[in-house]
């Protein structure tokens, strides 16, 4: 079942008098259930893509549906609760708030929905343990590792229970032993059903992933799973 | 979700403490500087009203002069007593009047000069003005042509020096005659609705006063009116009667409701001069405010995209901002409202005013200082929630 459906996506930016198109008409089907990777070299439109996807920004045109929503023409609060709802975000830099603890960190997008207290505290716990932070649930940001600082991270995407997360280079700061424990939870999280997209430069990476894109100048120009699935103009097609 | 954001605000301030402390003090001064100079205005206003209050408000004074030019007769330009005294069957608005007269002659007691005035009075004026004696009693109109007086207090305590011990039945010469003290006035609160300073004064019957200056010339009368009487109205009766019988006078005439109105609308006015002066040191604590404000937006513009990142909409971003505003205002607020009674109570020790602490004020401080968080915390946090997730994400702090 194809969770994310993206048609036609232009992305252009205006720097001064040039125009420069950073995504030119991306057509891509993410199905329930995938782990998908997206590589390619800095500056290709990955990011754009990842951050369109991930409703933080708007494409110039196309149609991007998730969960068989059309979000084109949601307003912005409409579309802060699109990402309440349905994306889960995991940052290179972790991005947790320094101010607050683990617990207050990984409970933030709860707050937003108005949870009561009690199903906040107990939903925050359940995730700490299951991302293994549970001993860790007073400590704040400055006072972890940044193997740990990306589990609190994680266990914030995942405590929406949301239908993507979205990790935009989440072993990018990190060493290869803990980069590995971090993408072993991913696996981890795969296996449970989650819907995963990565966006990475590291081929190592790329390859535990069992779909690979890869971005050049704005255009997808190789689809791993076209060879794996079938046909990945099927998978456009029936979009 | 208000009190999630509450204690978000005070994580906040708490971090960032002297930042949060100074944009607090700017609050406080101002909210502090306007408690105070209202409740000083007011207090001042008070002070000054309460003399008259203490009189009653049903008095008009009538003071009447010569006119240097007049060269006529005697009877056109004087006042008898007889004549004062048959205005109350005239104008039964008029309850009590209490006509005297003021002169100036040299007094000495025991060889000692004194300086002082001499009124003419009679019981009705100790009545209407409130003159209390501490020892004796009044000159009174049966005895108009004794040679006896009443002394103020401060001139008691002159004689008492020179002769160390009671001075009723003393006497005192007042320009060629010996007078008998029969009484001693008690403390007098000074009052400018009465041309003389009573605790310097000598009082004389006034049936005898000329006496002492043969030109001496009622001038003078305090009038106590019936209560609910129309004031313009009897005040024209007044001048009518007496220009009909002495065409020569100018008549001063003055009511105590009158100089209470008008005491009480320049003392508005004083007050919201003052409640200016304090509302501008309100304004620059609020640009203050603002300022700590817009680099707390931007130095946290990226948790504002974290923030975006996981779903809070704008307004929730924008109350978030505008809370810790009105905390820090409400802080300045609470707290220079009671310097600013504290320095309002200095002050009232200072001038020796009774100290009452009066609601508007503080009120007024408080509430005019959160509306200044909110005003000047607002385009601030509008500016936070306007940003656009993927930038502030960007942003490298």
């Amino acid at each position: 079942m194809s969770l994310i459906v993206l048609q036609d996506i232009v992305k252009q930016y205006q720097i001064g008098s040039t125009v420069s198109t950073v995504l030119k008409g991306i057509d891509l089907t993410v199905n329930q259930g995938e782990l998908l990777a997206i590589v390619g070299a800095s500056g290709s439109g990955k990011s754009t893509l990842m951050n369109i996807i991930g409703l933080l920004d708007k494409p110039d045109s196309g149609r991007y549906c998730i969960k068989d929503k059309d979000t084109s023409g949601l307003t912005s609060d409409a579309l802060a609760h699109f990402r309440n709802r349905y994306i889960g975000f995991v940052f290179q830099q972790f991005n947790l708030l320094p101010r607050l603890n683990a617990m207050q960190n990984v409970a933030l997008p709860l707050t937003y929905r108005g949870d009561s207290k009690s199903t906040i505290h107990q939903r925050v716990e359940e995730v700490l343990s299951r991302v293994g932070m549970l001993d860790y649930k007073e400590h704040r940001p400055t006072q972890l590792s940044g193997g740990q600082q990306q589990r609190i991270a994680i266990a914030r995407a995942l405590v929406t229970e949301p239908e993507v997360i979205l990790a935009d280079e989440p072993t990018g700061a990190l060493d290869t032993k803990t980069g590995h424990d971090i993408m072993s939870l991913f696996k981890a999280l795969h296996a449970e059903g989650r819907t995963i997209i990565l966006v990475t430069h590291d081929e190592k990476i790329a390859k535990q992933c069992e779909r690979r894109i890869t971005f050049s100048d704005g255009s997808i120009i190789k689809d791993d799973a076209s060879t794996k699935l079938g046909s990945s103009e099927l998978l456009i097609g029936e979009a | 979700m208000i009190i999630s954001h509450f204690q978000q605000a005070m994580v906040n301030i708490s971090s960032s403490k002297l930042r949060s402390f100074l944009a607090v003090l700017g609050i406080l001064v101002g909210s502090a500087a306007v408690v105070a100079l209202l409740s000083c205005g007011q207090l001042a206003t008070e002070k000054a009203l309460a003399q008259f209050k203490a009189m009653g408000t049903d008095l008009i004074s009538v003071s009447s002069y010569q006119k240097s030019s007049s060269s006529k007769g005697q009877e056109q330009n004087t006042i008898s007593i007889q004549q004062w005294r048959q205005l109350p069957d005239l104008i039964p608005k008029i309850r009590q009047i209490a006509p005297y007269s003021t002169s100036y002659q040299p007094i000495s007691y025991q060889g000692k000069k004194l300086s002082g005035a001499i009124i003419g009075a009679d019981e009705v004026l100790a009545d209407i003005i409130k003159i209390k004696l501490q020892e004796g009693h009044f000159v009174s109109f049966v005895e108009s042509y004794e040679h006896y007086c009443v002394i103020g207090q401060q001139l008691a305590k002159e004689l008492k020096a020179v002769s160390l011990d009671n001075v009723i039945g003393r006497q005192i010469r007042i320009g060629q005659s010996l007078y008998t003290i029969i009484g001693v006035a008690a403390e007098w609160a000074e009052n400018s609705f009465f041309n003389e300073d009573v605790n310097r004064s000598i009082i004389v019957p006034i049936g005898g006063i000329r006496l002492i200056n043969k030109d001496a010339k009622i001038n003078n009368a305090i009038i106590k009116l019936n209560n609910d009487s129309d004031i313009e109205e009897t005040v024209e009766k007044i001048k009518h009667y007496i220009t009909q019988r002495a065409p020569d006078l100018n008549l001063f005439v003055r009511s105590a409701k009158q100089i209470i109105s008008r005491m009480e609308s320049q003392g508005q006015i004083f007050t919201i001069l003052l409640a200016v002066i304090g509302g501008i040191s309100l304004v620059v604590g609020g640009i203050g405010v603002m300022n700590v404000m817009l680099v707390s937006v931007t130095e946290r513009k990226k948790e504002i995209g974290i923030r975006k990142a996981v779903g809070a909409t704008n307004k929730e971003i924008q109350t978030l901002f505008l809370m810790e505003s009105v905390i820090l205002a409400l802080f300045g607020g609470v707290f220079g409202v009671l310097i600013g009674l504290a320095f309002t109570w200095i002050v009232a020790l200072f001038f020796q005013w009774s100290y009452t602490i009066y609601l508007l004020p503080p009120i007024a401080g408080f509430a005019v200082s959160v509306a200044t968080g909110i005003f000047f915390g607002f385009y601030p946090a509008r500016r936070a929630a306007l940003l656009e997730p993927v930038v502030s994400l960007r942003s490298g702090i």
